[in-house]
């Protein structure tokens, strides 16, 4: 069950992100991009496995430090695709309100390369972790085949929660698609970008570590479900440094209102184009 | 085209991080150090040991998931880390540590202060 919880957690963040950005390509008549994605997603787990089965079966192992760094990296990097995923998809919903000539913008904006990246880097900020983690479950497989069972079960259970949610999102009214679904992703990106700072001090590059704002980790204990869901979904950790809280307030602080001002410009009464549902009426009846 | 040359520039660059990076498993002392932790203990097999590249392999024998730290003297700043050791996990630990005090720590249910015991690097070789 811990091992389940372990696998669900590092993976419900990567499935959440690639589950949006699929269901945006579906919404956006952009199904030629999504294979894009998936070639993103087959290159981020392979390069984690791999570079996971080196470490764990090879002569070397990775540093602690160079792992900090890694790990600090890649969230930083995340951070700002993400971003830029929210206002791409807050522009696109702009021009898709717009005229048809806008298309052209469209398809300027959303090349292979930028969905293959952000897809890459989903998957890839916590692959290596998880690729370490599944390996020493396969590893244990010789004594007992429970926790890789556990392990494999949580991530495709997260996997499974990623599809939900490209299923909802789906269905949901446009305007109020990328409304939820960015402001999703701005949370998720806070999150993440409070996870960095953590990593940070951990390694000592930032101060802090041990200033915290709050510590409810007798409420919210990380090993359980629900902290499993926090965790994995908004990044949220039940000890949260000052510094983690400063820069998770800034971010959203920043963020947010620039969302709004991005998407009100786009419900401006200009590009609402009136609807031609009138029918001409038709003279000459059959007879 | 483009796709690929970033692709590619993209997977250098993890390379050569990673690699960079890539310690050897195997300290020139020889074995690695066996931490073996529980819902209640933290069992490191040795109290000291000679300066440069440690390995550590944490084994989580409890139910609970285990993380398991180096720490300075101080016991707040960390020198290394290990986390999601799940129960039955076995998981290695790679630092490079010089000649001083240190504390080892476990951290069952990834909460609270961890058990915490002394370490000592001596002078290596």
């Amino acid at each position: 069950m811990a091992n389940f919880l372990i696998g669900l957690r590092e993976g419900l963040e990567a499935a959440l992100v690639v589950g949006i950005l699929v269901a945006y390509l579906i919404r956006t008549d952009r199904r030629d991009l999504l294979r894009w994605v998936w070639y993103g997603v087959a290159l981020a787990v392979a390069i984690s496995l791999g570079f996971g089965a080196l470490l764990t079966y090879g002569p070397r192992g990775l540093s602690f430090e160079a792992q900090e760094a890694l790990g600090g990296v890649l969230s930083i990097l995340a951070v700002g695709l993400i971003t830029w995923m929210i206002f791409w998809m807050a522009r696109t919903a702009r021009t898709l309100r717009g005229e048809l000539q806008h298309k052209l913008d469209l398809a300027a904006a959303a090349g292979p390369t930028s969905v293959m990246v952000m897809a890459v880097l989903a998957v890839g900020r916590e692959g290596l972790e998880t690729a370490l983690f599944l390996w020493a479950g396969a590893k244990a497989a010789g004594e007992s085949t429970d926790p890789l069972l556990g392990a494999v079960l949580g991530l495709a259970v997260a996997i499974a929660l990623g599809f939900a949610i490209t299923k909802g999102a789906v269905r949901l009214d446009l305007g109020k698609f990328f409304t939820w679904t960015a402001v999703l992703l701005i949370f998720v990106a806070a999150g993440v970008l409070a996870y960095g700072i953590h990593d940070l001090q951990e390694a000592g590059v930032l101060p802090g570590l041990n200033s915290l704002a709050f510590d409810v980790s007798e409420q919210i204990p990380p090993s359980s479900w629900y902290g499993t869901l926090l965790k994995g979904t908004l990044n949220f950790s039940p000890a949260t440094t000052w510094l983690e809280l400063t820069v998770w307030l800034s971010y959203l602080a920043v963020v947010l209102p620039m969302f709004s001002r991005t998407v009100r410009r786009a419900n401006d009464p200009g590009s609402s184009s009136s609807a031609m549902t009138a029918v001409p009426a038709n003279r000459g009846a059959p007879v | 085209m483009k796709t690929q040359r970033l692709v590619s520039l993209c997977t250098a660059v993890l390379a050569a991080g990673a690699f960079t990076a890539c310690t050897d498993n195997d300290s020139a002392s020889g074995d690695a150090i066996e931490v073996t932790s529980t819902n209640d203990e933290c069992i490191v097999s040795v109290e000291e040991a000679p300066s440069g590249t440690l390995t550590f392999n944490v084994s989580n024998e409890g139910d609970k998931p285990t993380e398991f730290y180096l720490l300075g003297s101080d016991e707040q700043q960390i020198v290394g880390e290990v986390e999601n050791i799940g129960p039955g996990l076995e998981r290695k630990m790679v630092v490079t540590a010089s000649e001083g005090d240190y504390f080892t720590s476990c951290k069952p249910g990834m909460t609270g202060d961890g058990i915490k015991a002394p370490f000592t690097v001596t002078h290596g070789d």
